[in-house]
């Protein structure tokens, strides 16, 4: 593993960032039976308003069956490296070998600013959110297309207006 | 005016309307009737261009002289009423909107003093061929420039132009025509209410008067005990029967609008303004359309309750200007206007303000009703809280107030070579009412919405690496107050859970070392230009160990700035045990805790594996497991009222149960919440 440079681990983080905040908020509205799929099989902390959910499955099931139609919109949101040595750990178990390891093997910090809008219509309110997600390599050496590089392994949602 | 002087006092009048109370102070607004206000009034009259109704009407009152002061009295509500509530007139007080879609405006000023200002017109006409000349001048190409529309208010010359000359209009700034420099500026709000003040020049201290007057009168309306600002039958007010006042700042409709800025310049902060005043009265105005007072919602966004009885609105139309403004009012009177009697008028008003209870005195929404609309599908739940050791708790309470006192001792004892930091702005963000926003200055600039900055060497140079880096970055931040985290706790929302795998700082550990990541939602106070603005800020910290004075490091971090949202949105929907505490014990608070983990059962049956290590369970969480069987042994609650006990006390035993102890004491507990007896 060569380090790589401050350009590339910019230009890899903010990507990553900009690749999932453009997917993840449609999905949360429109393609909802999508949602397990970017989360890791074992996040540690999910979070909406306070409530937690077990996981990725969980946040699909509430989205699917329990939540009114929703509209995100996100008006802000930037990214920070927070491993760029991330401990991967394969599928398997155990960690990915130093040797295969690469400018990807990185986690990340994300935080969105926006708004929600509950229910049909352009009228219903607009209620801003704060939401932080930390996101850690997908260990899966699958190489199908869609394959995220990324996954949440934490997120917290809030209404925050 | 003796007596009006003396009241002057020391002319500083800053936060002298709340102080003044509901106090009358004396009248004597007739001391104006003066031979020095009369004069004042007719000259001014004929120079604001406003006609001769209100000249003639002006000079009769005076004329007429004391022996006929009713009938005086009669014209001047006439004028009074046309000048102040004209319907005639549009808003001529741009808010920060363009009178023209199309058009832009600038003031021009200075040509008083020019050899021109002796001609018939003033010297308007040929400032007017001067400033299409010049900008023409600079053009090579394209339709000549033209003043398309202009007027004249006191000095200053409104000139509107077709939005590609804007530049040129600028250029002519300080050239000289017949002889006198000239000032061209975009015309802005504030450039109208300086006008409207400087308009009233006729001697030193004028400006001062009317601004004196002004706060008289918002002095003697204003409530604070009952938060009440009582702007009802102005036309009555004595304090408005004054000549010299009536010519000058409310020519037109602009005297609400200064009456307003007046209103604003005596606070100190905009929560403080914000705070002064719950309602508002409008009756018996004789409005028929909100358009002369409209500026009353961007002073009072969040006013509860609005009384505009007994005024001639006809319809929602005449409102239109407030379909989306006063988000929060409960409360609204229209009886006594003809828009009560239409059929959609409830339904309207229902829809245009979502938190509307009672309309014309008749409730037509219950608080229940209004709290199922804010109910969001995801129940608002306190703080998930969970720390170790402290360590975030301890963080955030040094964070704070090291961040607003003393940035630079800050840096050198969080952040290491390693520590990274960014900032955003969410320009757009959804606000609390309709307050306005103060430009974001040195935060643009550094702003790293990665949204709107899509080059790599921007998003490069805006993330700040390495303790030196941030410390230029905070530095160059505006100095900032933020709320007590414990006096006014209820303005914070402060989450943390831990995170693993995070760089460790030695290099030991193959899979990294363990942290916390923290998520920080609330305001704070920042003095911009001498104003102190409120802005919210949601800021994330993932902290971990370091070789800090410490031993904790920041090791990233992004803070996130909007505009004031509040902090409504946070405040738990359920309340029902967290309120127990609050009549039995002061100490600490037992409250529901977020989603008790499924295993834990509320009668007890414990789930397999429930407080055992298994794959996929963090340590965390099974530290956290084994506590809430712990404290379920030794109080007999169940499963679930032991996290809650638990987490409601940030994890700690013995507050946890010790606020068990004081809760059983007082008989707070319900049965259920105890393991039924084996």
């Amino acid at each position: 593993m060569t380090a790589a440079s401050e350009d590339t681990l910019t230009k890899v983080s903010t990507e990553a960032a900009t690749e999932f905040v453009k997917t993840f908020y449609p999905a949360l509205g429109l393609n909802r039976g999508s949602l397990s799929s970017y989360y890791s099989l074992e996040p540690t902390t999910i979070l909406f308003n306070g409530n937690r959910v077990a996981d990725g499955a969980a946040v699909q099931e509430i989205f699917t069956n329990q939540m009114s139609p929703t509209y995100y919109e996100v008006q802000s949101y930037d990214c920070q490296i927070i491993n760029k040595a991330y401990p991967t750990v394969l599928p398997g178990g155990g960690l990915k070998p130093l040797s295969e390891r690469g400018v990807k093997d990185m986690s990340i910090l994300i935080i969105v600013s926006g708004f929600v809008r509950y229910g049909e219509g352009r009228d219903q309110p607009q209620r801003g959110f704060s939401e932080t997600f930390v996101l850690v390599p997908n260990p899966s050496a699958e190489r199908a297309r869609g394959r995220k590089d990324w996954l949440i392994e934490s997120q917290n949602f809030r209404l925050v207006v | 005016m003796k007596s009006m002087k003396s009241r002057r006092g020391g002319g500083n009048d800053r936060g002298g309307i709340r102080k003044r109370g509901p106090t009358r102070t004396d009248r004597d607004g007739d001391m104006d009737m003066d031979a020095s206000g009369a004069r004042a009034k007719r000259n001014r009259a004929e120079k604001s261009g406003l006609g001769g109704r209100l000249a003639g009407a002006g000079a009769g009152g005076r004329a007429a002289g004391a022996s006929s002061r009713a009938h005086a009295r009669k014209k001047m509500d006439d004028v009074l009423e046309r000048a102040i509530y004209s319907l005639d007139e549009p808003t001529n007080f741009p808010r920060g909107k363009k009178p023209s879609s199309d058009l832009e405006p600038f003031s021009v000023r200075g040509w008083k003093s020019s050899k021109a200002a002796s001609n018939r017109d003033g010297g308007v006409e040929s400032l007017i061929a001067f400033l299409e000349r010049r900008m023409n001048s600079f053009m090579k190409s394209g339709p000549r420039a033209k003043i398309t529309k202009s007027r004249t208010e006191g000095d200053t010359l409104i000139a509107f132009v077709r939005p590609d000359l804007a530049g040129h209009m600028l250029r002519i700034n300080n050239n000289v025509f017949a002889g006198a420099h000239v000032t061209v500026e975009a015309y802005t709000a504030a450039t109208a209410l300086e006008n409207e003040l400087a308009a009233a020049d006729t001697g030193p201290n004028s400006t001062t008067d009317i601004k004196t007057r002004m706060t008289t009168i918002l002095g003697k309306r204003f409530f604070p005990a009952t938060k009440l600002l009582d702007l009802s039958k102005m036309l009555d007010d004595p304090d408005m029967d004054s000549v010299e006042f009536l010519n000058t700042a409310s020519t037109k409709s602009k005297f609400f609008p200064a009456l307003m800025k007046v209103w604003e310049m005596g606070f100190k902060t905009t929560a403080e303004r914000l705070e002064a005043v719950e309602s508002v009265s409008l009756a018996g105005n004789k409005l028929s359309n909100i358009n002369p007072v409209t500026t009353l919602a961007q002073s009072f966004p969040d006013i509860q309750y609005l009384d505009l009885s007994d005024n001639n609105l006809k319809n929602s139309q005449a409102m239109i200007g407030w379909r989306w403004k006063f988000r929060n009012l409960i409360f609204l009177d229209l009886t006594g206007n003809e828009i009560s009697s239409d059929p959609t008028f409830k339904d309207t008003m229902l829809k245009w303000y979502p938190k509307l209870q009672t309309l014309n005195n008749v409730q037509v929404r219950t608080p229940e009703e209004v709290a199922a609309q804010k109910k969001t599908p995801i129940p608002i739940l306190p703080p998930h809280f969970i720390d170790e050791s402290q360590v975030g708790e301890n963080f955030v309470r040094a964070f704070f107030p090291g961040y607003d006192n003393d940035r630079n001792s800050l840096v050198s004892s969080v952040y290491d070579d390693e520590s990274t930091f960014s900032l955003n702005v969410n320009t757009t963000a959804t606000r609390a009412g309709q307050t306005e926003t103060a430009g974001w200055g040195e935060y643009i600039r550094k702003s790293r919405n990665l949204d709107k900055i899509s080059h790599l060497s921007a998003r490069m140079s805006r993330s700040f690496k390495g303790v030196e880096k941030i410390r230029e970055v905070f530095n160059s931040l505006p100095p900032t107050r933020h709320p007590d985290l414990i006096a006014k706790a209820e303005q914070w929302l402060i989450e943390c859970h831990p995170v693993p795998h995070l760089p460790d700082p030695t290099g030991q550990s193959p899979t990294g070392v363990g942290g916390l990541s923290l998520m920080v939602h609330g305001q704070l106070e920042e003095s911009v230009g001498g104003k102190i603005e409120l802005r919210s800020f949601d800021r994330t910290f993932i902290i971990g160990p370091g070789n800090t004075p410490g031993g904790i490091r920041v090791i990233s971090e992004v803070f996130s700035l909007r505009a004031y949202g509040g902090h409504e949105a946070w405040s738990p929907e359920i309340q029902a045990l967290s309120q127990i505490p609050q009549v039995a014990v002061p100490g600490p608070v037992l409250t529901p805790s977020p989603a008790p983990p499924a295993a834990a059962a509320p009668g007890g049956n414990v789930a397999e594996g429930y407080g055992l290590p298994r794959p996929g369970k963090s340590d965390a969480q099974l530290q956290q497991e084994q506590m809430v069987i712990q404290m379920s042994e030794k109080s007999g609650m169940t499963f679930e009222y032991s996290e809650m006990a638990l987490a409601g006390n940030g994890w700690n035993v013995e507050l946890a149960w010790k606020n068990f102890e004081q809760l059983k004491a007082t008989n707070a507990l319900p049965p259920t919440a105890f393991l039924a007896p084996a």
